[in-house]
């Protein structure tokens, strides 16, 4: 699942903070010093988002970390396809608060079910003192379209000055890959649950067309309506037959 | 009524009532059905019992009185349905100082003063048990967790790696991960988080209050049948060896047996050749003792946020603790079991600084810390 965590002017204002204050100085200049010292208005808004993509962690087990390799791709494809600019694709480790600091996005995008969501937590926790609410993405918006986003996984925090009209376009590009993806997955997923049933029902025949002398027909039927009387799938009553099988 | 129920856990040695509970079929002899989901952060975690998709959740302590109080997300008020363990998290240090001769917080904060680099800390969560510990520990030892050093959020699975890797110099995490550390030469145990306070609380069962205000049965269930299964844990040296069994498998921790299963009996070694039996290990019940919902338990991890800024003015403490921990579902739970409740709400404790804990006047507690009075900015990560 996607989570879109946006972040928007925090770190250009804050110069007063010791977090940020290496960057603070090389990027601070004209109005966004002057409001990081105190005057109202907000600064401009840039005119093209930019946007990080951080990927996956090591070491979260061969295929889980395939599968959010996958979702990270397609993600990245699907936003330089629509013509936003990712400025980086960060690797989800120990440095990521300090890269972030430098790079200054205005939106990081994290597959949310990556173990690194704690570290942009702690980004949200220490930058929170700063002169902007951090208001979640369900108080900007048309409430139907998202609590649909929330059932699909997406869960953002949005800045006060970073108006909404210009994150829902890109939230609806992360989304419409996200679920292709996902769709791609299921379907792969069903085929091979539908393969691998398949050939225990193939085996479970064998087991009863040997022991108990039925043909291929029989043996079927037998296997159809013991999964009938026992509710059960027909593979896992074929998985029963080969377990007792085994233990014999 | 609600009868299955979407729980969530994170892949630690403590999650161990849950999974056991429904290993063992203890949720349907209650009349409900637990659907485990293997959660990768606790941030994660949190949105999913926020946006209903989880009804309840294996969760740190702190992090449930963290959204109470709306500390970086949205106020929601939340429930502690039960307590889920004691003791058995720990403070892990890199071998580089271990080999340097700093093996205590004492020596630490010497090395501390005395080093011109500045040191890194991790635990796992800003407002989490981790996290509370770990300052404690360092202040403690006299060392400013916020001044001194610099503090990072890592994910569990990744600490033993960034201390071998000499990104961080020790960190605060729950089993299996210190034990990992210790097993594979990145590091030793400097202090265990019992050390630290004896019988601390540990992961609460956390749900959003509405959840818990709509499906009390549902909730009453589910704390019943984790009451059996923390106490069948508890019943023998046996069952604690089939619990990591359990626990090592890739749907739950996916951690080695071995990195499980000593410290789940208490047995500790802390990578510098000393080996001992530990008289406060992880516990799961305590003849219920673990599990009650202490308010003393829930209002400590205000007074750390408030200690160190995360909270801006004191609470009610008494008052939301006595709103977040479910005490009276707990009691009718415990009669389903046939576990006895305490009658007292409060209980107390003499901490690592010698400070007695004991719930009767938060305000005193934390303005008694040398650090002084709580700050007003909060520094987290600083690098400086």
């Amino acid at each position: 699942m996607l989570a879109i965590i946006i972040m928007n002017i925090s770190w250009r204002i804050s110069v007063a903070r010791p977090y940020f204050c290496y960057a603070s100085k090389k990027y601070l200049s004209g109005p966004e010093l002057a409001y990081s010292q105190g005057m109202k208005s907000p600064p401009p808004v840039p005119r093209t988002l930019r946007i990080v993509v951080v990927n996956t962690a090591q070491g979260a087990g061969e295929q889980a970390a395939a599968a959010q390799a996958r979702r990270n791709t397609a993600l990245r494809i699907g936003l330089l396809e629509s013509g936003y600019d990712i400025v980086a694709s960060l690797p989800a480790d120990i440095f990521l608060p300090e890269r972030i600091a430098q790079i200054q996005p205005d939106m990081i995008i994290i597959d949310s079910e990556s173990a690194a969501r704690d570290v942009l937590e702690h980004i949200v926790i220490a930058t929170r003192d700063e002169p902007r609410p951090i208001v979640l993405f369900t108080d900007d918006q048309d409430p139907s379209s998202m609590d649909a986003a929330i059932g699909a996984g997406v869960s953002a925090y949005i800045v006060a000055g970073l108006q909404a009209e210009r994150v829902k376009p890109v939230l609806d590009v992360a989304l419409a890959r996200f679920r292709r993806e996902r769709k791609l997955l299921d379907e792969l997923s069903d085929t091979r649950r539908q393969l691998a049933d398949r050939k225990l029902v193939e085996r479970a025949k064998g087991v009863l067309m040997a022991r108990s002398g039925l043909n291929e027909e029989e043996a079927y039927r037998k296997l159809r309506s013991m999964a009938m009387n026992r509710k059960l799938r027909l593979a896992e009553v074929a998985q029963r037959v080969l377990d007792v099988e085994d233990l014999l | 009524m609600k009868n299955i129920i979407q729980a969530g856990f994170m892949p630690l040695t403590d999650c161990a009532p849950l999974i056991m509970a429904s290993i063992l079929g203890l949720d349907e002899k209650h009349g409900i059905k637990l659907a485990l989901s293997r959660e990768h952060s606790w941030s994660g975690m949190r949105d999913r019992l926020l946006n209903g998709s989880l009804d309840v959740a294996h969760v740190l302590y702190g992090l449930i009185y963290g959204v109470e109080m709306g500390i970086g997300t949205r106020a929601v008020p939340m429930a502690v349905l039960m307590n889920l363990s004691r003791n058995g998290q720990a403070i892990t240090l890199s071998r580089a100082l271990g080999e340097a001769g700093v093996t205590d917080g004492a020596a630490l904060a010497a090395q501390v003063r005395r080093s011109r680099r500045r040191f890194t800390f991790a635990h796992t969560f800003p407002t989490g048990n981790h996290a509370m510990f770990l300052y404690y520990w360092l202040a403690a030892s006299g060392i400013d967790p916020l001044r001194d050093v610099r503090m990072a959020t890592v994910p569990p699975g990744q600490m033993a790696a960034s201390l071998a890797a000499g990104h961080i110099d020790g960190f605060c995490a729950g089993e299996p991960w210190g034990a990992r550390a210790v097993l594979d030469g990145s590091g030793f145990t400097a202090a265990t988080s019992q050390d630290i306070w004896p019988d601390h609380p540990g992961k609460a069962l956390g749900a959003t209050a509405a959840f818990a205000d709509a499906h009390p049965q549902a909730c009453r269930s589910l704390v019943a049948a984790l009451l059996e299964a923390a106490r069948w844990i508890e019943a023998s040296p046996l069952h604690r060896d089939a619990t990591a069994e359990v626990l090592a498998s890739p749907a739950y921790v996916n951690a080695g047996r071995a990195a499980i299963a000593a410290r789940l009996h208490g047995i500790y070694e802390d990578g510098l050749g000393r080996r001992w039996q530990d008289p406060d290990p992880l516990r799961f019940h305590a003849g219920g003792e673990a599990n009650f919902p202490w308010l003393s338990d829930g209002m400590w991890f205000m007074t750390q946020h408030r200690r160190w800024g995360l909270l801006r003015d004191d609470p009610d403490y008494y008052a939301v603790a006595a709103r977040v921990n479910r005490v009276g579902l707990y009691r009718e739970a415990a009669v389903l079991a046939g576990v006895a409740a305490p009658a007292a709400l409060l209980r107390s404790s003499v901490l690592i600084d010698g400070r007695i804990w004991n719930g009767r006047d938060p305000a005193a507690y934390i303005s008694a810390f040398a650090n002084g009075a709580p700050r007003p900015v909060f520094g987290h990560g600083a690098p400086q």
